[in-house]
C-alpha cells in the first residue's frame, strides 16, 4: 500500500504571549517572557512555586453560548486556536466530503478548574444536585476534542490523546498516520491544556517545579541553565491543520512543511524521570522513520523544561544521537510548559522559524550548566536556513515522543 | 415572596446564566422557542433556581411542565407559598 503524505496547511495558538499566532511569534522575537508571579497560589499549604504563565482569555463570547456552555478554559483555548487554524488553511468544512474532516487534540485531564469546581459542589454535603449538566462535558479526558468536534461540526474521526506533556505531538503524530492511511483528509490536530493549583501543584509535590524565582518570575524557567530548578506551568492551545498532500496541492494551498517522521515509545522506567536511552530510542525511531541521518536535522527544538534531571536526560540523549553540531533551543523560557498543549505550540514556533529563516533561542540560558553540555546551545538568535526540524516531547508516564517536519 | 421577587430573581437566572438579553424576558416567552434553551439548558436551570430561592425541585413532578417563563413565576411563587403556609 502506498502511504500518502501530510502537509501542514494551517496552524493556530492561544498562548501566554498571545492569542494568535502573530503576536505569540512576536514575543517570542523580542525576547519575551510571560511568566508571572500568582499571588493567590500562595494560600496553599505545601505549595512552594508562586509562578506560572497564563493566558488572558479574550473573546470567549463570540462562541455562541451552547457550544461554550461544555466547553471549560482549556477547551475555549483549543475552539480559538482551531478557528485561526481551519481559517489559515484556506479550506472550509463544506469543501471536505462528509466523514473525511475530523480532529485528534489531546490534553492530560479534563478542565482541571471544572474537576475542582465539581468535587468542591459535591462533596462538602455529597450532594448531586447542585452539579450543573454540562460539568462533566468539561471534566472528561476528550473535553477539547469533542468540544472543537461540536463546535466546528466535525463528522470524521474525533480523538484524544492523554498522554500529559506529550499528548499534543502524539495527536500530530496520530493524525500524521491516519491521514498516511488514506483514512482521512484533513485533521486539526494538537493539544490543549489550562493552569490550575492542582496542575502546578501535582508537579510541586514531586520537587519538579521552579521554587527560587517567585520574587523574580521573568528569570525562570531556565532550560539547560547551571541555575535552572524546575519547570514553570503555562497554559494554551496549538493546533496544526493536518491534510492530504495531494489535496493541498490541487487548491494550492500554503503549505508550511511536510510531516516526514514521528516516532513513540515507553521508556518502561520510571513513571516521573526522563530516561536518556529511550529518548535516544525515540529519535532514531523518527529519524529512520523520515529517512533521514542525524545530520540532516536542521534544527531541534528540546522539550527541556527547565527541571534538573529532563534537560539532562535530554542533553545527554541528543549528544549521543546528533553530536555536538545540530542547533537546539527550548522555547519554555517564554511560555512556560504548556503541558499538553507544549509539543503542538513549539511546533508552530519552529515552523516559523523554518519560514523566516532564523532559530530563536534558549531564554533564560545565561550559563550552560555542565551536565547539558555538548550540544549546541542556541542563546542568541541565529540566521540560518532550515530545512529539517525535530520536535521532542518527553512525558510523565515515561512517554516520548518525536516529530520531524521537512520544508517543501 | 412577592410575585415581583419572584420576577426579578428568574429574570436574573435567565440573564446571567443563558445570556439572554433582558427585552426578551417577556412572561409569555417560550422557554424553548422563543429563549433558546434544550434539554442540557433545562438542568441548569433548575440548578440556578434551586440556588436562587433556596428550593429542591429537580424532582418535582411539575418541572415537566414548565413552557414559559409565567409557568416558572407560578411554578416558583406555588412552592415559596407552600413553605410560607407550612413556616407558619
Amino acid at each position: 500500500m502506498q502511504l500518502k503524505r501530510v502537509a501542514i496547511t494551517g496552524m493556530g495558538i492561544v498562548s501566554p504571549l498571545g492569542n494568535d499566532v502573530n503576536s505569540f511569534i512576536k514575543g517570542i522575537e523580542a525576547g519575551k517572557s510571560s511568566v508571572c508571579y500568582m499571588e493567590e497560589w500562595a494560600q496553599y499549604i505545601g505549595m512552594n512555586s508562586h509562578v506560572a504563565a497564563p493566558v488572558t482569555l479574550k473573546d470567549e463570547k463570540k462562541i455562541p453560548r451552547q457550544s461554550r456552555r461544555s466547553m471549560g478554559r482549556m477547551s475555549i483555548f483549543a475552539a480559538q486556536a482551531s478557528d485561526q487554524a481551519l481559517a489559515d488553511s484556506g479550506t472550509t468544512l463544506s469543501e471536505v466530503p462528509s466523514r473525511r474532516i475530523g480532529c485528534v487534540i489531546g490534553s492530560t485531564t479534563g478542565s482541571a478548574k471544572s474537576i475542582n469546581d465539581a468535587f468542591e459542589i459535591m462533596l462538602p454535603e455529597k450532594d448531586l444536585t447542585r452539579l450543573s449538566s454540562t460539568m462533566f462535558f468539561q471534566c472528561m479526558s476528550h473535553t477539547a476534542a469533542a468540544n472543537v468536534a461540536q463546535y466546528l461540526g466535525l463528522t470524521g474521526y474525533i480523538m484524544a490523546p492523554a498522554a500529559a506533556c506529550a499528548s499534543s505531538l502524539h495527536a500530530i503524530g496520530t493524525g500524521y498516520d491516519l491521514i498516511r492511511l488514506g483514512k482521512q483528509d484533513i485533521l486539526l490536530c494538537g493539544g490543549a491544556e489550562e493552569l490550575h493549583p492542582t496542575v502546578t501543584g501535582s508537579f510541586d509535590i514531586l520537587f519538579a517545579t521552579s521554587v527560587k524565582y517567585n520574587n523574580s518570575p521573568q528569570k525562570t524557567p531556565r532550560p539547560f541553565d547551571k541555575e535552572r530548578d524546575g519547570l514553570v506551568c503555562g497554559e494554551g492551545s496549538g493546533i496544526l491543520v493536518l491534510e492530504e498532500y495531494e489535496r493541498a496541492l490541487c487548491r494550492n494551498a500554503k503549505i508550511y512543511a511536510e510531516i516526514i517522521g514521528y516516532s513513540t515509545c515507553g521508556s518502561g522506567f520510571h513513571m516521573s524521570q526522563s530516561d536518556k536511552k529511550s529518548m535516544v530510542y525515540c529519535m532514531s525511531e523518527a529519524l529512520s522513520n523520515a529517512q533521514i541521518r542525524p545530520d540532516q536535522i536542521d534544527y531541534i527544538n528540546a522539550h527541556a523544561t527547565g527541571t534538573l534531571q529532563g534537560d539532562k536526560e535530554e542533553a545527554c540523549a541528543v549528544k549521543e544521537l546528533f553530536g555536538g553540531s545540530v542547533p537546539i533551543s527550548s522555547l519554555k523560557g517564554y511560555i512556560g510548559h504548556s503541558m499538553g498543549a507544549s509539543g503542538a505550540i513549539e511546533l508552530i514556533a519552529s515552523l516559523l522559524m523554518m519560514e523566516k529563516g532564523i532559530i530563536y533561542p534558549t531564554l533564560n540560558l545565561d550559563e550552560i550548566s555542565p551536565d547539558c553540555e555538548g550540544i549546541n546551545h542556541i542563546t542568541k538568535p541565529v540566521k540560518k536556513e532550515i530545512n529539517t526540524i525535530l520536535k521532542n516531547c518527553f512525558a510523565f508516564g515515561g512517554i516520548n515522543a518525536a516529530l520531524i517536519c521537512k520544508k517543501i | 415572596m412577592t410575585e415581583q421577587e419572584v420576577v426579578d430573581i428568574t429574570n436574573k437566572v435567565f440573564e446571567e446564566s443563558f445570556e439572554i438579553e433582558k427585552e426578551k424576558l417577556q412572561p409569555q416567552a417560550h422557554i424553548f422557542n422563543d429563549l433558546g434553551l434544550d434539554s442540557i439548558d433545562i438542568v441548569d436551570l433548575v440548578v440556578a433556581l434551586q440556588e436562587s430561592f433556596g428550593v429542591k425541585i429537580r424532582n418535582e413532578e411539575k418541572v415537566r411542565n414548565i413552557r414559559t417563563l409565567q409557568d416558572i413565576y407560578d411554578f416558583i411563587l406555588t412552592i415559596k407559598n407552600e413553605e410560607g403556609r407550612k413556616n407558619s
